[in-house]
């Protein structure tokens, strides 16, 4: 098995070769990180957010800081960046440099105008440089210049005004970004289709705040003893992505391709968002973590999991998780399941029996002659704590009981609890 | 076969996936990576390490077995220490990633999903021999059936696998992994015809003329060197060979009984004679001597495995040559004749030499003796070919660049090349010999056009 599955879809009439992009940050800010990209494998690109010569764009330095819960790496970033820093000039010729020499990569470039003649400069200007289509970037959490990025993205008659702005500048296909910071992202996605968008990418970073500094009491990343509310992507963000563009795949009005993007760094993080109903997937964070290599294994991954699937057409995989995507209401409550052991592998850790205690249904035992779990069935609220705690991988999985099965109530405080804690 | 008895059925479990992943988030990623320059096989562990971070585990499988036809062998049996984990980065930060581990996991996981990337080329009009089913053997067939050739292998002994199969005691290396491995073969169709030794003078060249376009020789060293003494001993003396390809062969009653309760000297310091020291102690025996001449530090064993034999049991007699056997009037072995030795000047080998101390001869009163002081080819294959170019120790010398011999058309590798080695260096020779014959016919055909 070595031959490479067909990995090509069509995004907004633009036949690529993969769904895999470089979404608008610094690992797309020229074209010479572009082109590298390219011929390491990569699709397309969203094009670095380009903005006018008007208002200069000066970065807050350190632009960037690691999300490290408890040390551990990789997780997450926290940013300040701001929209390209580069002149105008330079990066149009980038954007028409790519086009010529790589005409079968899709090149989107990312806009973000100040006043609405700027979006409408901006959009002719990219037009002519020979972007295949443009995104209207309304979704940066962290601007300087106020007014802009998610600023807009929040308020739904400027989305729709602006993304009408680009509609009447220019034929080619726009795809409006949307911030995850907002209650229902499928709202501003229905203005940005009414201002004429063909597509909507989503997320962008999610605002937050991953880290004080004890000493100083200054949130990261520390700009010279000041901290704020900014961009948080990666790994951590995925779940949130991956809701989202579940919603404005699941939006009846909608129904407009989709580019997923937030904490995509594997093929199996790809394969989730085309699941959920992404034609075109975006990576920034974990090309910041890894370099844009990652690209060879999410080509190698998904290929084989097609071929192994038996799966023709990457179209055939698009939105396929959203019929099992449902309202909580719709669940059969009657069947029930808990927790099974498979205490053969069990290394005597105790940490199920802890978890359970304090977060579960005190359904464990401890038998601290032998170390090992003991399960009482009755108790079990299958609420699985135990296994994520549990060392040993796959040691204890879930199963269904059979309809018979009567979990037991939790003990009322009072003489049952203290008979029960005496025995 | 008869089932192995428990001592000998424990070959170590492998890593599971939790634990190849949690080894691989160790793992630095490192650019421009001095693992994969650390295989002498170009298995390029990095890359597959890589893929396994990144969720890619039919990537990661592809890597291996592309590379490395025995790659699930190589991460359970090569000295690892001393070659990829040897440059691995994060010795920097603390110890380095178990490369051998996480190989030996990837294609265990391979074998419990069902995937096997090896595919047959589209076929071509040469057939290429192969003598010899060992690692270089089958490394050379694997690659140039996936290049397209038809590929027979001749094997000599019942079955394929050579050191894989009749060397290395089943407590390290279940027969079932070779089994499973070779198994992986099946999509290339090298032919594989067991039982059918090549022998005789000019056999080499008789391959050419039948039509084979090119013939890869990978005999290994199987003929046994022996201690020379005076003593005429009847019974109670084994070469290494005598006593481990049994054992490999399922008679662990008939060797058995020969050692349980007795009291063995194994003579030699390197790996072999570590693996008849543990099974001559799984076998029973009462103690287990282990006679070196030099120190402790000369011996050419792999530091495990030494610990693992001293761990079992055996005693370590260091500084001492043997230097004749003593028997009773029947001929059977009743001691060993030693004289004690100590160390001087380095010798060629860089390690001191030792020097016999006169008058320290004394005798150590034994059952059985094992000899494990080496191998060389076997006795009758410098008749195999008329005009090949042979080194002192009747080695077949090659052009390390392409593995070709002087007779053209014809190439070796593996330890009938470079003497007692490596696996993954027997599996690197095949391939050395694979790419320089695919590069001779592209040429031809190229030629024709
Ligand atoms: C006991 C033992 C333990 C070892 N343990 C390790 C280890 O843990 N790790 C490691 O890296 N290396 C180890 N080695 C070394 C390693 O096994 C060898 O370097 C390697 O097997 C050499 O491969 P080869 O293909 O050259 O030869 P072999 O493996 O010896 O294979 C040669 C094959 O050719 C066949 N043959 C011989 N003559 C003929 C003929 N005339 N016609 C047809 N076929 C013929 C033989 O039957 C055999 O099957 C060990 C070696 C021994 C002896
Ligand atoms: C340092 C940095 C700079 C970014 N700059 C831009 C930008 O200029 N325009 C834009 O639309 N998104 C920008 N983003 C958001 C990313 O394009 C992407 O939407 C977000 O990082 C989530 O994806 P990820 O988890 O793969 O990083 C930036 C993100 C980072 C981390
Ligand atoms: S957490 Fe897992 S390994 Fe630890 S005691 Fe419980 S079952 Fe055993
Ligand atoms: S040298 Fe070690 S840390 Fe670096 S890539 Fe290889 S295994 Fe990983
Ligand atoms: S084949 Fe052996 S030396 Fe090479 S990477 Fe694998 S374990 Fe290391």
């Amino acid at each position: 098995m070595s031959k490479q599955a067909d990995l090509s879809v069509e995004f907004l009439g633009f036949k690529m070769k993969n769904p895999f992009m470089l979404s608008s940050s610094p690992v797309s800010n020229s074209a010479e990180m572009v082109g590298r990209a390219f011929d390491a494998g990569w699709g397309g690109v969203a094009y670095k957010t380009v903005v006018s010569d008007r208002i200069p764009i000066i970065h807050p330095s350190p632009r960037m800081a690691a999300y490290r819960p408890a040390g551990k790496r990789q997780l997450g970033v926290q940013n300040v960046e701001q929209t390209s820093d580069r002149g105008l000039k330079a990066n149009l010729l980038d954007i028409m440099y790519l086009k010529k020499r790589w005409p079968d990569h899709l090149v989107m470039a990312s806009i973000m105008g100040f006043s609405n003649q700027e979006w409408a400069d901006l959009a002719k200007a990219c037009v002519d440089a020979g972007a295949d289509m443009l995104e209207v970037n309304v979704s940066c959490p962290h601007m300087t210049v106020e007014g802009s990025g998610a600023k807009v993205g929040q308020c739904q008659e400027l989305v729709q005004k602006f993304t009408e702005t680009v509609r009447n500048s220019c034929k080619i296909p726009i795809v409006a970004k949307m911030t995850p910071n907002i209650t229902d992202i499928t709202v501003p996605a229905m203005y940005a289709k009414k201002g004429g968008a063909d597509g909507i990418a989503a997320i962008n970073s999610v605002a937050g705040l991953s880290g004080i500094g004890a000493d100083d009491w200054v949130p990261s990343p520390n700009v010279f003893g000041k901290g704020a509310a900014c961009g948080f992507t990666g790994p951590a963000i995925k779940p949130i992505g991956l809701r989202c563009i579940s919603e404005l795949a699941k939006c009846h009005d909608l129904q407009l391709p989709l580019s997923g993007i937030g904490g995509i760094e594997t093929w199996v993080d790809a394969l989730e968002y085309l699941l959920v109903g992404a034609t075109t997937i975006q990576v920034t964070t974990g090309i910041i973590h890894y370099g844009q290599g990652i690209v060879e294994n999410m080509i190698e991954g998904l290929s084989d999991y097609m071929t192994i699937k038996g799966v023709k057409s990457l179209k055939e995989l698009i939105g396929k998780a959203l019929p099992n995507v449902h309202a909580t209401h719709d669940f059969d409550l009657a069947r029930q399941g808990i927790a099974r052991y498979d205490l053969d592998r069990c290394v005597g850790c105790g940490q199920c029996y802890v978890v359970c205690r304090d977060a579960g249904g005190w359904a464990l035992d401890w038998d601290a002659k032998k170390r090992r779990p003991a399960l009482d069935e009755k108790k079990c609220l299958s609420c699985m704590v135990c296994s994520f705690a549990c060392p040993v991988d796959g040691l204890i999985t879930f199963k269904e009981m059979p309809k018979s099965y009567r979990r037991a109530e939790t003990v009322t405080l009072g003489k049952e609890l203290e008979t029960q804690r005496r025995s | 076969m008869p089932k192995a008895p428990a001592p000998f059925a424990s070959m170590k479990k492998g890593f599971d996936y939790g634990q190849a992943v949690a080894e691989a988030q160790r793992c630095l990623l490192c650019h421009d990576a001095p693992c994969s320059k650390g295989c002498p096989g170009g298995t390029d562990p990095a890359t597959f390490i890589r893929k396994l971070r990144f969720q890619n585990l039919t990537g990661a499988v592809r890597t291996i077995k592309q590379n490395n036809i025995l790659g699930g062998s190589c991460g359970e049996l090569c000295p690892t220490p001393q070659l990829c984990e040897k440059e691995c980065s994060a010795a920097g930060l603390d110890r380095p990633i178990q490369i051998g581990k996480i190989q030996r996991f990837l294609v265990e996981h391979a074998w419990a999903t069902g995937f096997n990337p090896l595919e047959k080329g589209s076929a071509r009009k040469e057939k290429i021999a192969v003598v010899g089913s060992g690692p270089a053997g089958l490394s050379c067939a694997a690659e140039l059936a996936k290049a397209g050739f038809g590929v027979t292998v001749f094997e000599a002994r019942a079955r394929a696998g050579g050191v894989l199969r009749y060397g290395v005691p089943s407590y390290r290396f279940s027969p079932d992994f070779i089994d499973r491995e070779l198994k992986d073969l099946a999509p290339l169709g090298v032919k594989i015809q067991c039982s059918k030794p090549i022998r005789g003078k000019g056999a080499v060249e008789s391959l050419l003329k039948k039509g084979f376009a090119a013939v890869f020789l990978a005999p290994g060293c199987w003929e046994p060197l022996r201690l020379k003494v005076k003593a005429k001993v009847r019974q109670g003396v084994f070469a290494w060979t005598d006593f481990l390809t049994p054992l490999k062969e399922g008679r662990f009653a008939a060797i058995g009984k020969q050692l349980k309760g007795r009291r063995v000297a194994i003579i030699g310091g390197g790996s072999v004679a570590m693996d008849c020291a543990e099974s001559a102690i799984k076998l029973g025996a009462k103690d287990v001597y282990l006679v070196y001449r030099r120190s402790y530090n000369e011996m050419p064993a792999e530091e495990d495995e030494k610990q693992d034999a001293l761990r079992q049991g055996m005693h370590l007699l260091l500084l001492n040559q043997p230097v004749d056997y003593s028997t009773d009037a029947k001929g059977r072995l009743k001691a060993i004749r030693l004289v004690r030795t100590e160390l001087s000047k380095p010798d060629a080998s860089g390690r001191r030499k030792p020097v016999e101390i006169p008058g320290s001869n004394w005798e150590l009163p034994i059952d059985v003796a094992i000899e494990a002081i080496g191998a060389q080819p076997a006795r009758d294959s410098i008749e195999w070919s008329r005009s090949m170019k042979l080194s002192d120790g009747n080695l077949i010398t090659v052009n390390p660049d392409t593995g070709e011999t002087s007779v053209k058309r014809v190439f070796a590798g593996g330890d009938i090349v470079r003497g007692p080695a490596l696996i993954i260096e027997a599996v690197r020779d095949g391939k050395t010999a694979a790419q320089a014959i695919m590069k001779r016919f592209a040429k031809k055909e190229n030629a024709h056009e």
